[in-house]
């Protein structure tokens, strides 16, 4: 009769047991093609992000002109003060807005998306590079990265919110 | 067999690697890769996401080779870096909106083959299929405490979860693979395709 004990030593003796080296990846040039895929990729985002701050300029500028043209010469101050850049600030200007704009632009919605997504992929490798014990100059570069994030959100929600006033 | 964590690589090689030297890092990648893949495979399950993060833990090693301050294998180094990563992956909210969409729960079992290698001897072939049972979560913690010697304090902070998560996770892990292995037992399906 084992124990449970027993059993459980048993049990971490055969997982130990199990060989390292059977379950085989791809090659090397499988590696490459697929690192120069990434890098491509990233390009890529690099280039969609700069697509979302012309699509942010783009909005405001819409934005404006309609308050314009609809109050007259002299345009009535804007819905709310513009939200300052500094992190804490920014995400608690994120959080008291809805969750969807009033009217939804495709533009602006894909834009939005995309920095959410970059925002919770920065959010995960700032935890996997804490608990790695990165260096801090690379904790810093990463939380930069994040302070820009928010920024650019931040600019596209409030693009959104004045678009929505002027209507 | 050389684990990973034994794993070392002259420090020429790994010099010419950092300079960028293609043959070096081919090399490293030859002696490292095989068990940097198992390791990430045995904790992710399927073998699509299990090759998405092996190809993030390849490249980050590489990025930043030139920071290792040789204070132990380069394996072990390098088995951080994959275990991190790996733990990105299962506490990712991606994956688990993935597997909602495909219709499992973010904790399904993926199916049994997705660790198995048919070229395995029988008896491993069996501890393989019975850890392909367990839901990637649990999977990770069992290989995590029992394999890779971390505690449970070092396991509930890996998750950002409390010490009796990792306790318990452990705990039915344990039953499910005794279960698993008690002949009159009942023994849960494996999903061998």
């Amino acid at each position: 009769m084992h124990t449970e004990l027993e059993q459980g030593e048993r049990l971490a003796a055969l997982l130990r047991s199990l060989p390292e080296q059977t379950l085989g990846p791809y090659d090397w040039s499988e590696f490459r093609r697929r690192a120069h895929e990434r890098a491509a990729l990233g390009q890529r985002i690099g280039e969609g992000r700069r697509v979302a701050a012309v699509v942010v300029i783009a909005v405001a500028v819409c934005a404006g002109a309609i308050r314009w043209v609809e109050s007259g010469p002299r345009p009535a101050a804007p819905p709310a003060a513009a939200p300052r850049v500094d992190e804490a600030s920014a995400e608690r200007y994120l959080a008291s807005l809805p969750h969807e704009p009033a009217v939804v632009r495709v533009g602006t919605r894909a834009a939005v998306a995309t920095l959410e997504d970059h925002i919770a992929l920065v959010d995960d490798l700032l935890s996997a590079e804490r608990v790695e014990r990165a260096p801090p100059a690379r904790l810093l570069a990463l939380q930069h990265e994040r302070s820009e994030l928010i920024s650019s959100l931040v600019q596209v929600r409030y693009a959104e919110a004045l678009a929505d006033e002027s209507r | 067999m050389t684990r990973l964590a034994d794993i070392t690589v002259p420090e020429e090689v790994r010099a010419r690697a950092c300079a960028g030297d293609d043959a070096a890092r081919q090399a490293i990648y030859a002696a490292v890769a095989p068990a940097t893949f198992a390791l990430v495979r045995r904790m992710i399950g399927y073998r699509a996401a299990s090759e998405d993060v092996f190809q993030d833990t390849m490249m980050i090693f590489y990025e930043r080779l030139a920071d290792f301050r040789q204070e132990a294998p380069l394996g072990a180094w390098l088995r951080q870096i994959a275990i991190s990563r790996c733990l990105m992956h299962l506490r990712s909210p991606w994956r688990r909106v993935r597997a909602c969409l495909e219709g499992q729960g973010p904790d399904a079992t993926p199916p049994g083959a997705a660790l198995v290698s048919p070229a395995l001897p029988p008896e491993t072939l069996d501890v393989e299929r019975a850890l392909a049972t367990l839901a990637p979560t649990a999977r990770a913690v069992v290989w995590m405490y029992e394999v890779e010697g971390y505690s449970h304090a070092e396991i509930a902070r890996a998750f950002g979860r409390s010490v009796s998560f990792s306790k318990s996770q452990l705990a039915r892990a344990h039953l499910r693979l005794r279960a698993w292995f008690e002949p009159e037992g009942s023994r849960p399906t494996c999903i061998l395709s």
